[in-house]
Order: structure tokens, then C-alpha cells, then sequence
């Protein structure tokens, strides 16, 4: 920056101003808040308090957190089984249908995914498609309930963020240089040994980042519990949006948002510790 | 040569303003603020046919931007104004409300008392009803073994994984303080805590609960009970007309919307002139049928093309939720996602 002319500087200042205002203000408002107090009725009180992230230790509101949690680990857990198969052999694919699965695999993407989610609604219904389909085919006698139940919301979370992890996957897959895996094949190794020596150490950058990009965001969707689940699990995300608007409480809703932040951010600062180490073992 | 197109577009600007204050000054007007859609263009037309006295009809799109804009113009600028009951409370605390002279109001003793007497006015001197949104239970007659009479009846077994709730968390903690006798706007933070005991053992039988569109699961078969919102009510029975309405013998909890006239209003022998057009029952009927929230004028009753929009004789309690400490206000919402939590 130093050995550029001025003249960048200005071209580069609307940015900074741009971020600074829309970016770090909103955050720093959301900061404040967060030690604020509620004032009776509406609006908030700006006197110093910690009271707010005092509340957060509640074992209701922890729970939140707790549950959160849960219900990320797991539907990502399944987005990494169901996805990472799907990423891998889709690099193995010919050219022509490489093309095909991508677009195969964004085509949803078009649909807003609300819309999607009401799709699922509708299968998912006692009175929808898959019942019915069971039904006909004789495997079930009475209707299976599973729309606003826990399976319900780790189906539409797998649904919704299953791409990313495909798409991660498959990006370092492509990657993969496969004349290792075959040196690996030549010299003795098992397919299984090859895969998990070779293959499956030098695509794990991918699989990570996959994990970051659902796990994350599978922390705050909280519109998946309400849509499929009826709204029965309370998300840090359901909390938040919740203490917002009805709550009217905008200091806990900015104290929830803080310790949420931090956690992410912790957990982004641990994938890039345990990225930064494997790819350091691959070089080495 | 720039300024004077600077000057020609300044003037151009201003005399538009200038033509529209010329205007208002010779002919009769009345500035009506409140939401969008909430009077029929019939009934504006009717009152300016009859009185010569045009409507102004400017809206918000909340209760707190209503009250900011209010405070700003230190109770002027508008001569009617309809909106929540809540906000009301804060208007007549502030004094921008202006004290009713019921005697230029011959419609006054049409309003149906149900809806007098609340928190936001206990005297009724500011205020005039103008609907009323009232959550009801709603029930499916072929999928409910149980008599459904009230809040009560909602904990029982056999509805087990059976309701749809609204998700006001006021409204339901109001409705179990109801059932356990206690006063809809408790803010007993004891009382409260056995509101949030009760309200744990109503988990069992809840099958989701959703603000938007809650009448679908009762329609789909998804729940065979729901506790529904009045626009949701009137959506279902249209549906559905076996539909079972319920109005809890313990009373009711509702939200009112009033109508009232600023301090500072402009033109006040119009704005009561307005209001006590709305006030004749012919007219709240027509309102009332359009905006679908509960009839609050006891003689329109009758005139009602859609007569779920009229409670029943036998209905005579029933409270709005109030605006209750902060306190009370977080032991509330406490219970609430204690409860929802539970409801997994």
C-alpha cells in the first residue's frame, strides 16, 4: 500500500468508509446493546449492565445453546456422510457429466429456500406425499407424524446445506492428483488403504471446509425449526429473532448475538489450527 | 444562465405546496392516520357525501411509528387516529389524547361494553373501540373425543400431540393464568412461576406452534385443536364450517384497537363528526365486515353479513394484555421458551 501512489488510497477509501459504517458500526452498536438495559414497554435504556450475559447463564437460556449445538453436530454429521461420498465420485465423473451434476446440484438453488421448505412441508404431512406413498406400497398402516418433530428439522438442515458440503468436497477432490492413487494401488495397497492414505488425507481441507460452511450456519437457521419443527426447539437463532421482536428485548437479543459470535469465530479459529496442521503434515 | 434554471426549478417546486395550502383552506378536511386497508372506501365516501368534509387518509405501519410521529408534531397535524391499545396507554401518558365530549357523540351508546372499561382508558373518557382481534380455540368435532369448553380442556390427555398454538407469548402465559384463575396480566413473579409449571405440563399436547398461517395444520390434519388468531378463525371456518368455535368460559384475552382524536387535532368538529359516523351501526357493520376483526359496536351486531365476527351474549369478560413491568415482562417471556423447549 505504502509504495502505491496516493491516488489508490482515495480509490480504496470508499470501501473502508463503506465497511466501516455498514460492517464494524452495526457490530459495535450490537456491542453496546448488549450491555444495555430494556426499558418497560419498548426502547432501550442505556445504562451500564452485565445483567444480560448473567441471563444467558440460565439453564433455559443455556439450554438454547446446548441445543443448538446438538442439533448442528448432528445434521452435519449426516451432511458429512451423505455428502462426502456425493462430492468424491462426482470429481470422478466425465467431463460431460460433471456439467450435468453441477447444474443438477444448483438447480434448487434458483428456488428461494423457504419455497423449498414448504415443499418439504408438503411431503412430509400426515396427509402428504410420503405417507401416502408408503401407504399404497402396503409399509405402513398408520400415517408416520414426522412433520414438526426433531428428525423433521435435521431433514430440512441436511436438505438445505448439503450442497456446500458436496461442493467443498468436490473442489478439492477435483484437485486430487490421481497418479498418487494409483502408485499407491501399485504398490500393494488395498482400494480401501489407497482411499484412506491418499484420497481421503489430501481431500480433508475440503471435507473441513465443508464442516465450517454447515456447522456454522446450521447454528442460526433458525427458520428450519420453525417451518418443520413447529417451532418446538428453541434455537440461539429462534431466541434471538425472537427477544428481538415480541420479546422486545433488544439488549438480550444482542448479548445472545455477542457470546453466538464468539463461538463461531472460536470455532473458525480451531478449523484453521487443525487445517493449517494437516496441510503442513501433507507437505511434509 | 445556471441559476436561473435553478431558480425556474425551486419555483416549480414550490408552487405545487402553495396551490395545496390555497385548497385545504376553503374546503372541509380531515386527516385520518392508521394502518393501510382499514376502513372500506364506501363508508369514506358515505362520510364525505353526507358532511362535505373530505378524508385524508395517511398511514403507518406500526403502533410505534404512529406515537413518534404523534409526539413530533405534539398532537397535531392529525384529527383521528386508530391504533393498538397499548400505544393508546403511552399517547394518553404523554397527553396527546384528547378528552372525549361523549355528548357530541350520538353513536357513543352503541359500543358494546365488553370492550370498555380497559387498562388503556378505565374510564373510557379518550377512547373508542374499533374491532377487536380475540384468540379462540378452534376444534375438529370428528378428531376430539372431549367437549371443548375452555382453556382448561386444553391439558387434557387425550390431546396429546394434537394443538397448534399462535406464538404470542403474552397471549398463551395470559390464557394459562386464566386457567389457573389467575388475573390474564398476573405480574406476581410467584404467580408467574406456577404459570410457567402449568404451562410445562401443556407441552405434551402441542403439536407445533407458528404464528403465520396456523389454521393450515388444523385444515391439513395436522392438529385437531388450535388456538387461532380472529383472522385465522374466519380463514378456517371458510375452509371448514364443522369447524367447532370456542369462546373459553373462563374469558377471554383480546386486543383492542381504539379510535381517538389528538390533543392538538387541526380540525376537531370534524374529527368527532367522523367519529361518530363510524359510531352508527349501518356504518361500524360495513367497517367491521371489511376489516375482519370482531364487531365492537353492539348495534351493528345484527347487520353483520359475517356473523362469526360477533360474540356471543354470553360472553361478558374478557381483558386485553396490558403493558406489565419489565420484570413480570422477562419471568413471561422466561416461561415461554422454558415451554417451547419442553414442547420438543
Amino acid at each position: 500500500m505504502k509504495k502505491k501512489k496516493s491516488g489508490s488510497v482515495w480509490m480504496i477509501l470508499p470501501l473502508y468508509i463503506f465497511t466501516i459504517i455498514f460492517v464494524a458500526g452495526p457490530l459495535l452498536y450490537m456491542l453496546a446493546l448488549s450491555f444495555a438495559q430494556p426499558k418497560a414497554g419498548h426502547g432501550v435504556e442505556w445504562t451500564f449492565t452485565l445483567a444480560n450475559y448473567k441471563k444467558i447463564l440460565d439453564p433455559v437460556y443455556m439450554q438454547t445453546f446446548t441445543g443448538s449445538f446438538q442439533l448442528a453436530l448432528t445434521s452435519t454429521l449426516i451432511i458429512c456422510l451423505v455428502g462426502y461420498p456425493f462430492g468424491y465420485f462426482m470429481a470422478k465423473l466425465s467431463d460431460k457429466w460433471k456439467k450435468r451434476a453441477m447444474i443438477f446440484l444448483m438447480l434448487p438453488f434458483w428456488v428461494n429456500s423457504l419455497i423449498r421448505l414448504y415443499g418439504w412441508m408438503i411431503i412430509l404431512q400426515t396427509k402428504g406425499l410420503l405417507n401416502h406413498v408408503l401407504k399404497s406400497l402396503g409399509l405402513i398402516e398408520k400415517p408416520l407424524r414426522i412433520l414438526y418433530s426433531y428428525p423433521a428439522i435435521v431433514i430440512g438442515m441436511t436438505y438445505v446445506l448439503l450442497p456446500f458440503m458436496i461442493l467443498s468436497v468436490y473442489s478439492s477432490a477435483e484437485k486430487l492428483d490421481w497418479s498418487l492413487v494409483e502408485a499407491a494401488r501399485d504398490l500393494g495397497a488395498s482400494p480401501f488403504k489407497a482411499f484412506w492414505t491418499v484420497s481421503f488425507k489430501l481431500t480433508l481441507p475440503g471435507l473441513l471446509s465443508g464442516v465450517i460452511l454447515t456447522f456454522i450456519p446450521s447454528m442460526g437457521l433458525f427458520f428450519i425449526a420453525d417451518i418443520l419443527g413447529g417451532n418446538k426447539i428453541v434455537l440461539v437463532g429462534s431466541l434471538i429473532q425472537e427477544q428481538m421482536t415480541r420479546g422486545n428485548n433488544w439488549p438480550f437479543a444482542a448479548a445472545l448475538a455477542v457470546v453466538l459470535m464468539i463461538l463461531t469465530t472460536l470455532m473458525i479459529m480451531l478449523y484453521r489450527k487443525v487445517t493449517n496442521a494437516k496441510e503442513l503434515e501433507g507437505v511434509g | 444562465m445556471k441559476k436561473l434554471v435553478v431558480c425556474a426549478l425551486c419555483a416549480a417546486l414550490v408552487v405545487p405546496t402553495l396551490a395545496v395550502s390555497v385548497q385545504a383552506d376553503d374546503s372541509k378536511e380531515l386527516v385520518l392516520y392508521t394502518w393501510e386497508n382499514m376502513f372500506p372506501q364506501e363508508v369514506l365516501d358515505g362520510f364525505e357525501e353526507e358532511t362535505g368534509i373530505k378524508v385524508v387518509y395517511s398511514n403507518f405501519d406500526t403502533d410505534e411509528n404512529m406515537l413518534e410521529k404523534l409526539s413530533m408534531a405534539k398532537g397535531g397535524d392529525y384529527d383521528v387516529v386508530v391504533a393498538d391499545d397499548y400505544i393508546i396507554q403511552t399517547a394518553i401518558e404523554e397527553g396527546l389524547v384528547e378528552k372525549l365530549d361523549t355528548s357530541k357523540l350520538s353513536g357513543w351508546e352503541n359500543i358494546n361494553p365488553l370492550y370498555q372499561g380497559q387498562f388503556y382508558d378505565p374510564n373510557d373518557e379518550y377512547t373508542a373501540p374499533y374491532g377487536a382481534g380475540i384468540p379462540l380455540i378452534v376444534y375438529d368435532p370428528e378428531l376430539v373425543d372431549i367437549d371443548i369448553k375452555g382453556y382448561n380442556d386444553l391439558w387434557d390427555a387425550s390431546l396429546e400431540d394434537s394443538i397448534a398454538l399462535t406464538a404470542n407469548y403474552r397471549v398463551l402465559n395470559g390464557i394459562t393464568n386464566l386457567a389457573l384463575g389467575q388475573d390474564f396480566n398476573d405480574q406476581n413473579t410467584d404467580d408467574i412461576a406456577k404459570t410457567g409449571e402449568k404451562l410445562l405440563e401443556l407441552a405434551p399436547n402441542v403439536r407445533l406452534i407458528q404464528d403465520d398461517n396456523t389454521q393450515d395444520a388444523l385444515l391439513n390434519g395436522e392438529a385437531s385443536v388450535a388456538f387461532l388468531y380472529t383472522s385465522q378463525v374466519t380463514a378456517a371456518l371458510q375452509e371448514n364450517p364443522d369447524l367447532k368455535v370456542v369462546y373459553p368460559e373462563e374469558g377471554l384475552g383480546f386486543g383492542v384497537m381504539g379510535m381517538f382524536i389528538p390533543s392538538q387535532a387541526p380540525d376537531k368538529d370534524e374529527a368527532y363528526q367522523f367519529m361518530d359516523y363510524i359510531l352508527q351501526p349501518e356504518n361500524a357493520a360495513k367497517c367491521f365486515d371489511y376489516i375482519g376483526y370482531y364487531c365492537t359496536n353492539k348495534a351493528a351486531d345484527s347487520l353483520l353479513e359475517n356473523q362469526d365476527l360477533v360474540v356471543p351474549d354470553s360472553v361478558t369478560e374478557g381483558s386485553a394484555v396490558e403493558n406489565i413491568s419489565a420484570e413480570a415482562d422477562e419471568a413471561y417471556n422466561k416461561n415461554w421458551t422454558e415451554f417451547k423447549a419442553a414442547c420438543n
